[in-house]
């Protein structure tokens, strides 16, 4: 065979290429390390650039209400639904605004929040920041004495750490809303009687262990498009690159820690 | 947009801490009363006097030694209950939430807090009562009307 | 002879990129308050050249001395002092989006230097009278300017902190003939005016004779032609003949 064959036949063995795929991983799991570890001491130690963390307080925390009340009055209604027929399955439709209330503090209000800041806030990062990569503007910055870490990572890791648990907070009571405006009207239960029993029947730590999810998920989001963003290369397709992974690698990161940490706290409560 | 989403939440958060209402502190006074049987009877339903609510159930434990449910009760201060009133669990209808319905008595002198109202009455258990009249006690029905009693007492039972 | 130490020297630098050499054992030096352009055919590392006497990148051999004063190995809070005395104008101007004209020109100030703003913004806007543009300019934002505005606020905001060094990428790549004889004569104004060392690359040979005391070729990694800016056009360089006279054939063969 040619050199050429030989050569190819070399690069595409198996063994190989599932060696270079799994070090290549593990290189990218080292990476985001680092980048995280350099984020949370930009954002943690001085100085801190305030006007920076305020617009991003704005950007991530105000601006992605609407989204996160349109996605938690529907899934909240839903979920009513669903569990009043399951429930009735048992004869036990009255429960059904406490397991909602429990699927929606727990689980759904801070998931659903997350995945909509995934796809909102993530990709806005990974463009903005992909694309001042594109533009120099990063190494304009260093060249200007500012450390875009300290500048751009480090207070889009904040607002979003503390950010995500407060919109987590608006999900959950909207997410009950939606439960309570569908029993309400449509399922004939009585208004206040769905409101004690739920108020009752929720725990704090239902609450409390969602909006800890949030705050995990919030940072998820914000490393995901600084990093990706940081990283750009290859112009305008590079940044249209990086906002993708972002995205993507943010839900499969929340998914996952999502099951973690479940399976943490019902082990803790 | 999002200032209306966080009017929406805060909203819907205040009137649900009314309405539930069931730890706000104003002034309300505790009484017990017991029951032989508590139903479906839980914290947070309300209790009522002439239909109106006057109060909520705020706690629901068993005494050890009689083997009775106690409930307390959480009253609006301004309402007096004479001391011989009666307390039964009731419902708004076959299937409504189960709540205490006080029946004020004639007595001169009212219920302290921490008090206890003498005269209750239980929880019915309905599918019981359905079950005992379709099958009575030693037989006697047709064929037809004795898998529907098993039947219609399971779900009662399993509450 | 005393020599005088140089401003910026590299020496022996190397750099490779996927396995291609873009320095290559480089060796340069621009002494104090003179203006240094570097030429060079496209690709061939002039960017890279300077990028990593920046620090933006590391050369993978070599030295790059500041004052005599080895820079490689620097940590990032000394590198942020190094930069302070830095001023750069990047090929594309790399004003900051988000931010208006004034604010891009007095970043470092108020980020860095800790100035007030309404002080700050008094000094961009003398910055930016310097660079020709009007103060209206100051409140609008980057998008909303042309090219060669953009250039003269980028070039404002390299030089509002009076820099020792300055470094040009390309300054007038992209910009119409008269534009270019502009921002041309604003630099050169502009490094008379503080007495900066001055790095410049580009392939406008124009833009080159204008703003440089000297000028030095690189090709193949290395630096092949050196000498004074009127030496140019008169020098017997075949490389710099091929290059000087725009031809497509001769010992320089586009080979990316």
């Amino acid at each position: 065979m040619t050199a050429a064959e030989a050569a190819r036949k070399v690069a595409t063995n198996p063994v190989r290429v599932l060696g270079r795929s799994t070090l290549a991983a593990v290189r990218m799991v080292g990476a985001v390390g680092v980048f995280a570890v350099r984020g949370v001491a930009a954002a943690l130690t001085p100085p801190w650039f305030l006007s920076q963390l305020w617009r991003q307080f704005v950007a991530i925390g105000f601006f992605s209400l609407p989204v996160v009340g349109l996605t938690a009055i529907f899934t909240g209604a839903a979920l009513a639904l669903n569990i009043f027929t399951g429930g009735g399955r048992f004869n036990a439709e009255q429960v059904m605004p406490q397991i909602v209330a429990l699927g929606i503090t727990r689980e759904l209000g801070p998931v659903l929040a997350s995945l909509m800041l995934a796809g909102r806030v993530s990709a806005a990062i990974a463009a903005e920041i992909g694309a001042m990569r594109a533009t120099e503007q990063i190494d304009a910055m260093r060249t200007l004495s500012t450390d875009p870490f300290r500048y751009l990572v480090g207070p889009r890791l904040l607002a979003s750490v503390l950010m995500m648990p407060l919109l987590a907070a608006v999900a959950d009571t909207i997410g009950v809303a939606g439960g309570w405006l569908v029993a309400t009207r449509v399922l004939d239960f009585s208004p206040s009687i769905y409101i004690r029993n739920t108020l009752d029947f929720l725990q704090l730590w239902d609450i409390g262990s969602g909006l800890i999810k949030a705050a995990v998920f919030g940072f998820i989001v914000a490393l995901m498009g600084c990093y990706h963003g940081y990283n750009a290369s290859g112009g305008a397709r590079g940044v249209g690159r990086a906002t993708t992974h972002a995205v993507v690698s943010s839900a499969i990161l929340i998914f996952a820690s999502d099951y973690l940490l479940t399976t943490l706290f019902t082990h803790a409560s | 947009m999002g200032v209306v989403v966080l009017a929406l939440a805060a909203g819907f958060l205040t009137y649900s801490l009314s309405v539930g209402g069931v730890h706000s502190k104003r002034g309300e006074y505790e009484i017990s009363a017991k029951f032989g049987e508590a139903g479906s009877l839980s914290p947070g339903a309300a209790v009522s006097v002439a239909g109106v609510k006057v109060g909520t159930v705020s706690q629901i434990t068993l005494e050890p030694k009689t083997f009775l449910a106690v409930a307390k009760l959480s009253i609006d201060p301004t309402v007096k209950l004479p001391t011989d009133s009666t307390a039964k669990i009731t419902s708004d209808g076959i299937l409504g939430g189960a709540h205490v319905s006080i029946a004020p008595g004639a007595a001169m002198d009212d219920l302290k807090p921490g008090g206890q109202i003498e005269n209750t009455q239980g929880a019915v258990d309905l599918f019981g009562l359905i079950g005992s009249v379709i099958r009575p006690q030693g037989g006697g029905s047709d064929a037809a009307a004795a898998p529907a009693a098993p039947a219609a007492s399971a779900p009662a039972a399993s509450y | 002879m005393t020599d005088v130490i140089p401003k910026l020297a590299w020496k022996g630098v190397s750099k490779r990129f996927e396995g291609r050499a873009v320095l290559d054992g480089l060796d340069l030096s621009v002494a104090p308050g003179r203006s240094l352009v570097i030429i060079g055919g496209s690709g061939q590392g002039k960017s890279v050249t300077i990028k990593t006497a920046l620090g933006l990148m590391r050369p993978d051999a070599g030295k790059i001395e500041l004052d005599g004063k080895n820079t490689v190995t620097l940590s990032e809070g000394a590198r942020r002092k190094l930069f302070s005395r830095v001023g750069v104008l990047f090929q594309g101007a790399a004003l900051f989006d988000s931010l208006t004209i004034w604010e891009n020109v007095a970043f470092r100030l108020i980020n860095a230097d800790g100035v007030p703003r309404k002080e700050a913004r008094e000094r961009a806007i003398e910055a930016l009278e310097q660079v020709r543009l009007s103060p209206d300019v100051a409140d609008r934002f980057p998008s909303e300017l042309s090219g060669g505005m953009q250039k003269r606020a980028g070039l404002a905001r390299a030089v509002v902190a009076q820099p020792e060094i300055l470094f040009f990428d390309e300054p007038t790549t992209g910009l119409d003939p008269i534009t270019a004889a502009a921002i041309n004569e604003l630099i050169s104004h502009q490094v008379r005016r503080l007495g900066s060392t001055a790095v410049s690359i580009t392939h406008d040979l124009a833009s080159a004779q204008t703003i440089g005391d000297e000028i030095a070729m690189l090709h193949g990694g290395k630096i092949i032609w050196r000498g004074p800016a009127a030496e140019l056009r008169t020098t017997d360089n075949p490389y710099v003949r091929q290059f000087v006279e725009g031809r497509a054939e001769g010992p320089i063969s586009h080979a990316v």
